[in-house]
């Protein structure tokens, strides 16, 4: 609901509605990684707004096993199906949107994950390119810092940070 | 004496071989195919976009998790690679749409805008558009 209301304050948007969310954590046993293409990013040019959002239950695991456990006992997906990033590139003015070129961003924003927002920051690249913007970023969280219990057997055995990719290809929102 | 022994020690090692086994065979277990799978819903496209525009509450509770096949004509397919790819279906809304994620097509050039097609996934919820995972394309029923 709240994307419509940013969509409608018009002026210079893009727009994506698949965009890529990764997660990765490292342990001795298995590789935990998911991804999701089916992320909705919207990026203001003009303010250097950002808002993202997902749906906790579009990340993809290769094991369904995983998948389920990842759902069921760690997001609890569905009472907190969505997850959303609202933040702003600090840095605007070394970003020219009017030239082609590959850009170093600073980001700073709330990442709300189960109902728990943290601020991040992160550095990240903007790509401006004929017809569009690509835009990526890489950084960690730390799942219990979003209230994501992990318990202690299994806890031992992962990577204490979860990293998350992020990777969007924005098209120009049309003004209606 | 000793015989029981051996029969006790057999069947524990027995359980424990199993144990290991099915342990295994669930972790690694992939994603149900669900060009295979019966649907838990038959619908368009447009019509189930409404149902979550409407009261999104209501339709989550009924959609979420479960198998849907859905019907409707092709708005974009967008590829993250080859074999991934997400396809938006039209709706009876301008910026709502229900979009099919897919793992497993194998000829992705088929896929055309504007052509009718059927597609069976997985409802995960609703962000702006309708959102379906690990789906699969339904064959013309001739």
């Amino acid at each position: 609901m709240f994307l419509i209301i940013v969509l409608a304050v018009n002026a210079q948007k893009f727009m994506t509605k698949n965009g890529y969310i990764g997660i990765y954590s490292h342990t001795p046993l298995e590789e935990i990684k998911a991804d999701n293409n089916q992320v909705v990013g919207v990026i203001d040019t003009s303010t250097g707004e950002m808002v993202f959002q997902a749906l906790i239950k579009s990340f993809h695991f290769e094991r369904a096993l995983m998948e389920e456990h990842f759902n069921e006992n760690y997001m609890e997906s569905d009472k907190f199906p969505k997850s959303t990033f609202k933040g702003k590139i600090t840095n605007l003015s070394s970003v020219d949107f009017s030239k082609p070129g590959t850009y170093n961003v600073k980001v700073e924003g709330d990442l709300t994950i189960r109902d728990k927002t943290n601020k991040i920051s992160t550095d990240g690249t903007v790509e401006v390119v004929s017809g569009g913007i690509n835009a990526s970023s890489k950084f960690k969280i730390v799942p219990e810092d979003f209230n994501i219990n992990i318990p202690g057997v299994v806890r031992d055995k992962i990577d204490k940070n979860m990293e998350v990719t992020v990777t969007m290809k924005y098209a120009p929102l049309a003004n209606k | 004496m000793k015989r029981y022994i051996k029969i006790g020690l057999f069947v524990v090692l027995f359980f424990a071989v199993a144990g290991v086994v099915i342990g295994l065979y669930l972790f690694n277990l992939k994603h149900a195919d669900l060009a295979k799978a019966k649907p838990d819903f038959i619908i368009t496209a447009s019509a189930l976009q409404k149902e979550f525009e409407v009261n999104e509450a209501t339709a989550s509770a009924k959609y979420i998790n479960k198998i849907i096949e859905v019907t409707g004509s092709i708005a974009s397919v967008s590829k993250a690679d080859s074999s991934n790819l997400n396809v938006s279906l039209k709706t009876g809304s301008d910026i709502s749409s229900v979009i099919c994620n897919c793992r497993a097509i194998t000829d992705p050039s088929k896929l055309k805008t504007g052509d009718e097609i059927t597609i069976r996934g997985e409802c995960s919820g609703f962000l702006m558009d309708v959102l379906l995972k690990e789906c699969a394309i339904v064959p013309k029923r001739k």
